[in-house]
């Protein structure tokens, strides 16, 4: 039974010699089984076998902020951060690579980035382990990228590591509000506003635009912030209760 | 029975969408109907696990989805068709079927032969490789339908399924209706009264909430013998029963 007439009836239709007893359209559907197929790539296998979910691994490959324009984004801006950092003497990849990891994990994953989100809460693999995958792939790209760009722009090993703890609290401030608002926008918007705070307001008190990530005072704040905000996120993605 | 309602309540800060249901369900099709704001979408959420329930009990799949491990094992054997169902433009039809399939925790193994199934049964087999932005709206809620029914669920939710079908889909997907009936517990909700008339063994009908008929079709009909305006039979009935429900 098909809801209507399309090529395959058409092909079906054709009279033609082969066995009386032949289920042709159990054959056709292995044939439309293979030739529509999709070959998962090496990547995909490979988080695939690392996750023990295809689902999950496939939800990871589709991730707005994982694709190759993102990515590629990411690494021109990065690459402009070498740049001025290089012909200034100022650490700026250290000050940019928080927020655009932060805006990288607010587009992870949700109900403003994701079209299919209503449906998509109705499956067996949980959004919020999609969710999760999805942020630890998203920092995890970012942190590799903001390391290979500051070790490039002759940055030393303090302040090459140093960002990542802000990181840390600034991503973890992007997934609260982009949770809790249902917004990816409005948590892009809270993690830059928040870093932007931060840099100003250490400038001001130490005087140098470096000090919100070569402060170590600051380390045990970033820190609170960061378990704040995903104990905010967790809370915010909750699985939902009164079921029963 | 597959679904188990006892009580269910859902509110939206003051407002009662759903308002103390009761319902039992096993195999079969079964019709939702009522007017806009009846609270059928709401009730359909809360079968699919989507929306949680504001109190009252719920079991579905003999499983109560409040804990986890129960939940999932439902999810794998739900279809759920949603009123507005979002598309990833960029996707083939055969790429969005088959990225619900695994996110339904099919085996990976099943998916190519079960995307293809569904593909056949929503008769979309010469756009398979089509890209969802190229399809018509009829076209992307036969892709829905698809999604829903690629892991030959146990319980099927379809919210508004044949809007924007043709006259001859809308027929051949009443026979699916019916197929998947036989051996599973199917919920439409719609407008169309026709489409209840068709395919569905029992019919609620249900307004501010509440459900105020359940029976068979021609138990709904004999609610409209000499009263009710309206053209069909089943129509008739509708508006009788919604009628005295508010008198």
């Amino acid at each position: 039974m098909t809801m209507g007439p399309d090529m395959t009836d058409k092909y079906r239709s054709q009279p033609g010699p082969g066995p009386q007893d032949v289920d042709l359209d159990r054959v056709w559907t292995g044939v439309a089984a293979e030739v529509w197929r999709r070959q998962p790539g090496p990547v995909e296998r490979l988080a695939s076998r690392l996750l023990r979910s295809p689902g999950l691994a496939r939800a990871l490959l589709t991730t707005p902020s994982l694709l190759l324009g993102w990515v590629l984004a990411t690494m021109v801006v990065l690459l402009a951060g070498v740049a001025f950092t290089l012909s200034t003497g100022t650490p700026w990849v250290a000050l940019i690579a928080p927020p655009i990891a932060g805006a990288g994990i607010a587009y992870a994953y949700g109900p403003g980035i994701d079209p299919a989100w209503d449906l998509s809460q109705s499956m067996a693999v949980s959004d919020r382990m999609v969710l999760l995958v999805r942020a630890l792939a998203v920092f995890g790209l970012n942190a590799i990228l903001g390391l290979v760009a500051s070790a490039a722009s002759g940055a030393v090993a303090a302040v090459t590591f140093s960002w990542l703890v802000p990181m840390t609290a600034v991503c973890a401030l992007a997934l609260a509000a982009a949770t809790l608002s249902r917004s990816a926008n409005v948590g892009v918007l809270a993690g830059l506003a928040g870093w932007l705070i931060i840099v100003l307001g250490s400038r001001v008190a130490a005087g140098q635009l470096t000090a919100a990530i070569t402060s170590t005072t600051l380390i045990l704040p970033y820190l609170a912030v960061a378990a704040g905000c995903a104990a905010i996120a967790v809370y915010a993605t909750r699985t939902p209760r009164g079921m029963s | 029975m597959n679904v188990e309602i006892s009580g269910l309540t859902r509110r939206f800060g003051r407002t009662q969408a759903v308002a103390g249901v009761d319902l039992q369900a096993g195999p079969g099709v079964f019709g939702l109907l009522g007017p806009n704001g009846a609270g059928k979408t709401s009730l359909l959420r809360m079968m699919a696990t989507v929306l949680p329930p504001s109190s009252g009990t719920l079991r579905l799949l003999g499983r109560d989805p409040g804990s986890y491990g129960p939940r999932r094992e439902i999810r794998r054997r739900l279809g759920y068709l949603p009123q507005n169902l979002g598309y990833y433009p960029g996707f083939t039809v055969a790429e969005f079927i088959e990225y619900f399939a695994l996110l339904k925790d099919m085996p990976s193994g099943q998916v190519p032969r079960a995307v293809a199934t569904a593909i056949e049964h929503v008769g979309l087999g010469g756009k398979a490789r089509a890209k969802l932005r190229t399809l018509s709206g009829g076209m992307l809620r036969r892709v829905g339908i698809a999604q829903a029914i690629v892991n030959e669920p146990e319980l099927l939710l379809l919210d508004e399924p044949t809007a924007g079908l043709d006259p001859e889909q809308r027929v051949a997907f009443r026979t699916l209706l019916r197929e998947f009936g036989q051996r599973a517990t199917v919920i439409v909700s719609t407008h169309l009264v026709e489409d209840v008339a068709a395919a569905c063994s029992e019919v609620t009908l249900m307004d501010t909430g509440k459900i105020v008929f359940h029976g068979t079709p021609d138990e709904l009909i004999a609610q409209g013998e000499g009263h009710g305006v309206g053209d069909a039979p089943l129509e008739r009935g509708y508006s009788a029963v919604l009628a005295a429900a508010r008198s």
